[in-house]
């Protein structure tokens, strides 16, 4: 297990990783943080990236553009980010603020994400 | 309060506690007639509500004014009429014999005064006055429970409706179906986004088909709430297929400038299902193949 501060990032196989936000994750260091993560992404040859949203009730219109700016510096460096365990609520109140196609996809969890499913 | 209301007050409440057995009689006779026979009350109940009703009244006039509707000897007059047409009301009785058994319970306090000759016309027109304002406000109270009841029920029943109108069904391990009849508010959609989201949550649905067959017209609101509730369900982790959407609708859309450039759409529901299922890497075969 890697750390960069305010997320846990874990290795889970096959070029993928889990990132886990914690209570102290300062989304206002934005820029170190995407730095941080993508560095280590790099040097671990990722393909994808499963960001967990298990304890996240509700999803701001800030944390949703940190979501979208941590997708985008993802695709830059050819890792598909992916939310995993976003809440009913979450994405009610996110669908009702967001305008556009948010830059990540959304998966269930990771066992799912890696059975057979045709896209 | 004036000196006149003062002796009105005084005077009712000694006509009501020298005549309580014969009012109080008369009362229960009255409710055997209107309530016993249909079965809405017992016995028991009406002698309750007669002694009842009699002491309530004789605390609201001995207050120092019966006529302030923000004191507690009023609240529990009103309250206590207001529980009992409910009750009434529950058990299939009609408003129109509920009000009209109030407008005898008011006849009955002026008919037991009319037996005291020595009483003057002033004495007489104040108690009339008093018994009047209070009676009037009543069954104001009477009539706005009964309206509150009613509207809780049409409350209840559109709710019911909501809920039924939009069935989820899991047609297949992963996949539901959301058939939308009629027309998508905001309320309506919040209770079957919220139905749906939950949903897809505890079944881990990976496809959502959502058929329009039943929705007539459209406009921005709903267009709206369409494109809300897709995003809603991509956001959960499951594809969104859009199905039964007639020309007309299309039509709509296309004036609205709605894109649904990133919606799976299909002509029926038959489609969506298919699409689903290939999307999931099932295949659905023919026993006999």
């Amino acid at each position: 297990m890697m750390s960069v501060s305010g997320i846990h990032l874990t290795a889970i196989g096959c070029g993928d990783f889990l990132l886990e936000p914690t209570r102290s994750l300062d989304i206002s260091k934005q820029g170190d943080l995407i730095e941080g993560v993508i560095h280590r992404l790099q040097r671990t040859k990722a393909r994808h990236l499963y960001y967990d949203l298990a304890e996240l009730p509700i999803i701001d219109p800030v944390y949703y553009r940190w979501l979208n700016a941590l997708a985008r510096a993802c695709q830059a460096v050819n890792v598909q980010m992916m939310t995993i365990h976003m809440q009913p609520t979450a994405a009610f109140a996110l669908s009702r603020s967001i305008k556009e196609q948010p830059c990540f996809r959304s998966t269930h969890d990771v066992a799912l994400r890696n059975e057979s499913y045709a896209d | 309060m004036t000196k006149k209301t003062i002796q009105a007050n005084k005077l009712l409440i000694e006509q009501l506690k020298l005549q309580i057995g014969h009012i109080s009689g008369v009362i229960e006779t009255q409710g055997q007639t209107v309530f016993g026979a249909s079965k809405l009350m017992s016995k028991d109940e009406i002698t309750d509500f007669s002694l009842e009703f009699l002491e309530l009244m004789l605390v609201l006039l001995e207050t120092t004014d019966p006529l302030d509707h923000q004191q507690s000897a009023f609240h529990a007059l009103r309250a206590f009429f207001g529980n009992m047409s409910k009750q009434i009301m529950a058990r299939g009785g009609r408003m129109e014999d509920f009000l009209r058994y109030i407008q005898f319970l008011q006849r009955c306090l002026i008919e037991s005064l009319e037996e005291d000759h020595g009483m003057k016309i002033d004495e007489m027109r104040a108690i009339l006055l008093l018994l009047s304002a209070v009676f009037n406000e009543l069954t104001l109270s009477v009539f706005q429970a009964y309206l509150e009841e009613k509207e809780g029920t049409i409350n209840a029943q559109q709710e019911e409706l909501r809920e039924t109108s939009t069935p989820i069904t899991e047609i297949w391990d992963g996949v539901l179906t959301l058939p939308i009849i009629g027309t998508l508010d905001s309320s309506r959609t919040m209770i079957v986004m919220e139905a749906l989201l939950n949903r897809i949550a505890a079944e881990r649905a990976r496809a959502v088909v959502m058929d329009v067959t039943g929705v007539r017209s459209i406009d921005s609101e709903v267009s709206h709430h369409l494109i809300q509730m897709v995003r809603a369900i991509q956001l959960m982790g499951a594809d969104a297929i859009l199905t039964g959407i007639r020309p007309e609708i299309a039509r709509a859309l296309t004036s609205l400038n709605i894109d649904l450039g990133n919606v799976t759409t299909r002509a029926s529901l038959s489609d969506g299902l298919k699409e689903a299922f290939r999307r999931l890497g099932i295949q659905v075969t023919s026993a006999k193949a």
